[in-house]
């Protein structure tokens, strides 16, 4: 299989507002194929939300590399990160983070201009296509605030994968939904993966949406201390 | 299509509106001004274009257009007269006062009705010359912005009663006009004017009558003009008028700026999480900045056409109560188009910058 994602020895130090040095994360090396389901698990504060920030591009790292689809992300300027992240990356939050003011498909027009760029078309077949997945179809012209959070975060994962992103980056999506509404959107993140072989990296502190997954990182302390099947976890 | 930008307005109304309103208020400083300017220069123009004599004799020091004083002996108009290639020398005296609505100022001319009528081609369209002490005649204008006919009564020099006992066309000069005896009475000047108006015999050119005229030993001490030059534009006339002009287009710009900054300030303030969204779905900065002076130059736009709604229907009440005349030109116009969403657009710059410069990280956790 192709590597979509390689991160190797990566190193972050953050700077405390006390002027404390803090080793968010010490040498950490993770490999990701395409098409792979994968979850982040580990107690708070072991560096699980600065690697996905990394990964995504949103934090750039105090050495080491990484390598998105084949595009060095630490080389980068910090416009050219934004450009790999526009391209290749979805962000899925735990808060769904939809803009209050749109509709749901405001919301997925509004990735898909950004994507696009400005010589960018639409793809209103693509859209369908994830819509229909989804479940979504009855709900575009809702605003949030007029879905419940399950369907908000819905919403939310159709607005990461619409774009055909090369990894979905998934921070805790089901920490705000109850077990209901979380066994569906982690049956929509599987089927995703399933149906488009959409590669997904999902942090989690849900042994249950972990076990759905076809690999568990286990991190402690900043370091990877387990990378394995779940069943082997 | 749904717009980020269009739906960010909508959802707070009140705050576009008001930040539209600063933009409005700058566009209507700007027009309400140069438009009042404009037309009054305007109209002076045209009342000074219909007197027809050619020089301005009068005492040196008086103060063209703006003079109330009465210094002239009208002694001179004989003498004047009597020079070779005058047609006819009328004495006139100006007098300025408060507009009768406390706003602006009116002004009144005392000249003999025959003479000055049949020096300028103007005529009574209804009622008659003005001859008692307290009597008067008013232009069509006056009439019709004072809903005042021949038989009505006017309220000058404070608060005295005259009869208005003609209303004559075209306009020319002072739009009431009462007899030089009257006004004389009126300000205790016997046998004074202001000037004289001096009109050519037809072939004899402005330049050899003046020249006539100064080199008559008994004129020496007084002053010849062109009536060209005395009536000139209101802009010219008050010193300085076109620097405060221009002052007041850099203050509409700066309050239209100002305004936007903040609301736009206030705008990112509150949507620093969004931006952080919008940076993880791959917004660049320039998209980010984009999006921010979109939507500050939409309000601009909004204000800019409130701005100009407001400053005609003011214009117009303006005009109707006080008579003052606005007359709005598109150069100013264009002006005040351009400083309106200038500012709206460099006031939403700092705000904008500031949030495509902010941290995604700590953005997407704001709370």
């Amino acid at each position: 299989m192709r590597k979509i994602l390689e991160a190797d020895d990566l190193e972050m130090v953050y700077q405390s507002s006390g002027g404390v040095a803090v080793n968010a994360l010490r040498g950490v090396t993770l490999h990701v194929e395409e098409g792979e389901f994968l979850a982040i698990m580990g107690p708070s504060g072991c560096g699980k939300s600065t690697l996905l920030h990394l990964l995504g591009g949103l934090l750039t790292p105090t050495s080491g590399r990484i390598l998105v689809d084949g595009e060095d992300m630490t080389a980068a300027t910090d416009a050219r990160r934004t450009d790999i992240r526009r391209r290749k990356i979805g962000f899925v939050f735990q808060r769904f983070n939809l803009f209050p003011t749109l509709t749901a498909e405001g919301n997925l027009r509004l990735a898909e201009r950004i994507h696009a760029g400005s010589g960018g078309k639409d793809a209103p077949e693509r859209r369908r296509e994830v819509l229909k997945l989804l479940k979504l179809e009855d709900k575009m012209a809702r605003k949030p605030i007029e879905l419940s959070g399950g369907e908000q975060q819905r919403v939310a994962l159709a607005r990461a994968v619409v774009t055909h992103p090369a990894i979905v980056l998934a921070d805790e999506p089901t920490g705000n939904l109850d077990t209901e509404n979380s066994a569906i959107v982690l049956n929509m993140f599987q089927e995703m993966n399933y149906r488009f072989n959409q590669t997904i990296i999902m942090i989690t502190h849900n042994p249950e949406a972990a076990a759905m997954c076809r690999r568990i990182v286990q991190m402690r302390d900043g370091q990877i201390v387990a990378s394995a099947a779940p069943v082997q976890i | 299509m749904e717009s980020l930008v269009l739906a960010n307005i909508r959802q707070r109304p009140v705050r576009a509106l008001v930040s539209a309103a600063g933009v409005a208020l700058g566009v209507c400083l700007v027009m309400l001004f140069t438009g009042l300017t404009r037309g009054m220069s305007n109209d002076l123009h045209r009342r000074s274009s219909n007197i027809r004599a050619e020089i301005i004799f009068t005492r040196p020091g008086s103060n063209e257009m703006l003079s109330s004083g009465a210094q002239l002996s009208v002694r001179y108009a004989e003498l004047l007269r009597e020079i070779e290639g005058v047609e006819s020398a009328v004495p006139s005296i100006r007098y300025i006062s408060q507009g009768g609505r406390g706003f602006g100022y009116e002004q009144i001319e005392g000249v003999d009705w025959e003479p000055f009528a049949r020096m300028n081609g103007m005529r009574l369209v209804s009622g008659r010359p003005p001859v008692g002490l307290d009597e008067v005649v008013i232009d069509e204008t006056k009439a019709r912005n004072n809903s005042v006919e021949a038989g009505g009564t006017l309220r000058l020099f404070g608060d005295l009663p005259y009869k208005v006992v003609g209303v004559y066309t075209p306009e020319a000069g002072p739009r009431v006009k009462m007899s030089l005896a009257a006004m004389q009475d009126a300000m205790e000047r016997p046998d004074r004017c202001t000037w004289i108006y001096v009109k050519a015999r037809e072939g004899v050119g402005e330049e050899e009558l003046a020249r006539r005229i100064t080199s008559e030993p008994r004129m020496e001490g007084n002053k010849i003009q062109f009536t060209r030059d005395v009536f000139t534009n209101v802009e010219k006339s008050i010193p300085y008028l076109g620097v405060f002009l221009r002052t007041l287009v850099v203050l509409s710009a700066v309050v239209s700026a100002l305004v936007v900054m903040l609301a736009m300030y206030t705008t990112i303030t509150e949507r620093t999480r969004e931006i952080g969204v919008l940076k993880a779905l791959g917004a660049s900065r320039g998209y980010i900045v984009g999006v921010i002076e979109k939507e500050a130059a939409v309000i601009s736009l909004l204000g800019l056409a409130a701005g100009f709604l407001v400053s005609l229907a003011a214009g117009y009440l303006i005009h109707r109560v006080y008579g003052l005349m606005f007359e709005y030109s598109l150069a100013w116009a264009a002006t005040a188009a351009g400083i309106g969403l200038l500012g709206g657009v460099l006031g939403a710059l700092y705000p904008a910058v500031r949030a495509a410069n902010l941290d995604p990280v700590n953005a997407l956790s704001y709370e």
